[in-house]
């Protein structure tokens, strides 16, 4: 039942949206605006389809209908609740129906928010190409990885659950659709820019339409890249957050090249400037956020989240080529129309400032690719088998990291067209006085070494830049003041300081041991003590759970343990944290008795790393700032004097297309 | 911003005056620095040595991570083995050596910089060139200098002083 009821979905979402993408092609073509209105039709069959498939999956995960063959790979009867919900996107077949389904709500809003200006080509050929990506997933559904295969039931089958990695913490329940919801996110603005390029319209116009959600697919896949690093903290038990796995690099890709077009794009929005590097920066996005995709759920490279199903994995590279070939082709054959009008003045203008920003973003989205594949590319050509990891990553990055400080700095102050040196001295000194302040009180607390210095200084100078535009704009408007892009904008680089101070020190400062340990015994770390008292477990049907009860300084207990999931036959070890605002005690249980025997030895490894969660708190206020950046800002009236974009004559008399 | 509170806080100091302002301050990032520098630990201990070896070797079972973080049996045996090979006082070289003989190129988490591997890390230097040309090209581009003003620039001023209109979108707000 509900395996034939989600693939007779899939296949509504399949037609669907190849009618109305071919519907719309041909009103678009023969210039028939009341043809084009049909597409909101399909485009809601599309998103019935896509709303469907979710709900049965989800309905048949709980029914615990193993007759679903998605069902039996993830399901299991002793699963709980909040996991089973989650269990939907633990494999390959769920995340695409998932996938789907946040597509599918980006259409729907997009038709809403859209919805008195449908006949217009530019929505027209944007909900084309939104619902031609609608067809490449629902294909996906119905051809190579179907979830809805109906399977035969072995006799007392009880399913295995999802991944015990996934059923572990809390955070599995947010962190994929939240990343999700940013990889995704890219799809409207990247329909957007390709609905310019055929119409021709690739004037301003389309960038400050999809500026609000552009911000928001950024601030979700910054919300949801700091979220899983902050999972793989509390649940991996590695003692790390971040380890350049290639799943992360193909998430942090695309953030990259989002971010770089977030800035570069005000540059084209001011002064009509810098059109192909912008298409071709959004167009790079969101071909990343399939090649990610490719590289993650195509068991090319290994990884601890790579599904090791293959069936999508030609589809998703073919498609990677197509969006790339199409953006290449149509940015070529629009370039007359995408001349710049204007030129830079000076090196030392914001404009200057955000193509410095563009080649930093630029080069580490370039180290992160080809670190990534670099093993497979090597591999192909000569068998070389060769690893990079993480020393290859932090060793390439960290340059790259400081020269972003410090353009976090320097560029916030720095005018439009040209600054001299004397307005740059008058803005930039108290910056500079903070950052300097920083490196003093880092040195009295006893801070030491050079990169962790270099960072609480440029972090301080950064943060002193956003905190003066801060100042200003609430000082001259109030509250109101506080809203709006450049704002947000500041309270993010906030953010991304706070996240660079807490790398910098949980790195530079951290102490790791590992001792074993007899009831009674304790060890001493960074100035702590850790007394093992005893020895617990606890057993349910899905699983056996073993801890230790580990005394912080004679007061508090903490509890690192051992689960054991029965199904799966796996241990996944529990760390517990001691959270803190100048540093993190993170116990984990290396070793156990295994046959429960209370006066044997344990292994405990105690990781201590100072400010780690300023790290957390830095993604919070990055998402906080976005949240104001897509605010409306104050109205600017058209009459104040600002340049005004100049205009090419193709934009003047538009042609239509 | 307003530019006029700005010139006039700027009277207020001397051009001579700022100027040893921003000696003092970069004499005390550079000593701060310094200070952190070669005030730091003292030479490498035992432990930190076998620390930074074991960040440095890939468990060969466990995808990417290093022996130093997976709790697998053979990063252990390699935990162990790095140990003994320092307390026999091997060299770093030899200890890396005797590593890719017993297991493969791959226990290396950096990549050599011989042979293919090589490539990994001058692309990254070429990049950085190309880029970095490319912005120097671009900011020196004259022709933006002496734009003389169009109808349009006119029509807009004169609309200003009519009393105006508002940007339909009403969010270029991005002012400094």
């Amino acid at each position: 039942m509900n395996s034939a009821l989600g693939f007779a979905f899939s296949v509504l979402g399949l037609s669907a949206s190849v009618f109305g993408a071919l519907g719309g092609v041909y009103a678009l073509v023969r210039r028939t605006p009341h043809l084009l209105t049909t597409i909101r039709q399909w485009a809601g069959l599309v998103i019935i389809a896509a709303v469907g498939c979710f709900v049965v999956m989800e309905v048949a995960l709980f029914q615990r209908d193993y007759t679903v063959k998605f069902v039996q790979l993830v399901g299991s009867d002793a699963t709980p609740p909040l996991f089973n919900f989650a269990a939907l996107w633990s494999a390959l077949e769920g995340s695409i129906i998932l996938w789907t389904f946040i597509l599918a709500g980006y259409v729907g809003a997009y038709l809403w928010k859209f919805r008195k200006q449908i006949t217009d080509p530019l929505h027209g050929w944007t909900l084309v190409v939104l619902l031609t990506i609608c067809a490449f997933f629902f294909a996906l559904m119905v051809g190579p990885s179907n979830p809805f295969t109906e399977v035969a039931v072995p006799a007392n089958f009880v399913g295995q659950g999802p991944n015990p990695l996934l059923q572990n913490h809390v955070l599995v329940a947010f962190h994929p659709p939240m990343l999700y919801l940013g990889f995704v996110g890219f799809s409207v603005p990247f329909a957007f820019a390709i609905a310019a390029l055929i119409t021709g319209r690739v004037g301003e116009g389309w960038l400050v339409e999809t500026r609000r959600w552009t911000v928001a697919a950024w601030a979700f896949l910054t919300l949801g890249i700091v979220l899983g690093a902050w999972w793989s903290y509390e649940v991996l038990g590695w003692g790390g957050y971040w380890a350049w796995d290639p799943v992360e690099n193909a998430s942090l890709l695309p953030w990259l090249t989002g971010t770089a077009y977030l800035h570069s794009v005000m540059v084209q929005e001011r002064r009509g400037m810098l059109r192909v590097w912008n298409l071709s920066l959004l167009c790079s996005t969101f071909a990343l956020t399939i090649l990610g995709t490719f590289l993650s759920r195509s068991g090319v490279v290994d990884s601890v989240h790579a599904f090791s199903e293959g069936g999508v994995g030609p589809w998703m590279l073919a498609f990677f080529a197509v969006v790339s070939a199409v953006s290449v082709g149509l940015i070529a054959w629009r370039g007359d129309r995408l001349r710049s009008p204007g030129a830079i003045d000076s090196p030392l203008s914001r404009e200057a400032s955000f193509l410095a920003n563009n080649v930093i973003f630029g080069a580490l989205a370039f180290v992160v690719l080809l670190g990534t594949v670099f093993p497979l590319l090597a591999e192909a050509y000569d068998d070389t088998r060769l690893t990079i990891g993480r020393p290859y990553f932090d060793s390439m990055a960290r340059p790259i990291a400081f020269v972003m400080l410090f353009l976090m700095a320097a560029a916030p102050v720095l005018p439009w067209r040209k600054a001299s040196g004397e307005l740059l001295s008058e803005r930039l000194f108290w910056p500079a006085v903070i950052g300097v302040g920083s490196m003093f009180v880092a040195i009295v607390l006893g801070a030491r070494g050079f990169y962790p210095m270099l960072t609480f200084g440029l972090g301080g100078f950064a943060a002193g830049a956003a905190l003066r535009q801060v100042a200003l704009a609430t000082r001259r408007q109030g509250w109101r003041g506080f809203v709006g892009r450049t704002n947000g904008g500041m309270i993010v680089h906030l953010g991304v300081v706070l996240l660079a101070v807490g790398v910098a020190s949980s790195e530079a400062y951290k102490t790791d041991r590992t001792a074993t340990l007899l009831p009674g015994q304790s060890m001493e770390v960074a100035g702590h003590t850790f007394t093992y008292d005893s020895f617990a477990g606890d057993e349910t049907s899905a699983r056996i759970k073993i801890w230790a009860n580990v005394r912080i300084d004679g007061d508090e207990v903490y509890t690192p343990a051992q689960t054991r999931y029965t199904q799966r036959g796996m241990i996944v070890p529990t760390p517990s944290v001691k959270p803190g605002f100048t540093e993190d005690l993170f116990l984990v249980l290396d070793d156990a008795p295994r046959n429960g025997d209370v006066t044997a030895p344990i292994r405990l490894r105690v990781v201590v790393r100072p400010m780690i969660t300023w790290l957390w708190a830095g993604g919070a206020l990055m998402g906080f700032g976005s949240l104001l950046a897509i605010f409306p800002g104050r109205r600017r009236r058209g009459t104040e004097p600002v340049s005004a974009a100049v205009t090419t004559a193709a934009e003047r008399d538009p042609v239509p297309a | 911003m307003s530019d006029a509170t700005t010139t006039a806080k700027s009277s207020k100091r001397s051009l001579s005056a700022q100027l040893g302002l921003w000696i003092a301050l970069a004499v005390a990032a550079v000593s701060m620095l310094s200070i952190a520098t070669f005030d730091d630990r003292g030479p490498e201990t035992t432990e930190e040595r076998i620390q930074r070896l074991s960040d440095s070797f890939a468990c060969p079972e466990c995808d990417g991570q290093s022996v130093s973080e997976s709790n697998a049996a053979v990063a252990a045996t390699i935990r162990a083995l790095i140990r003994d090979r320092v307390a026999e006082g091997m060299s770093d070289t030899e200890i890396r050596d005797e590593l890719i003989r017993g297991y493969s190129s791959d226990v290396l988490l950096n990549p050599p910089s011989e042979g293919i591997s090589a490539l990994v890390w001058i692309l990254p230097v070429v990049f950085v060139v190309f880029g970095v040309g490319g912005w120097i090209a671009a900011v020196r581009r004259t022709g933006g200098g002496t734009r003389t003003a169009t109808d349009d620039d006119r029509q807009l001023v004169a609309d200003a002083l009519d009393g105006g209109h508002d940007t339909p979108d009403g969010g270029r707000d991005d002012a400094s």
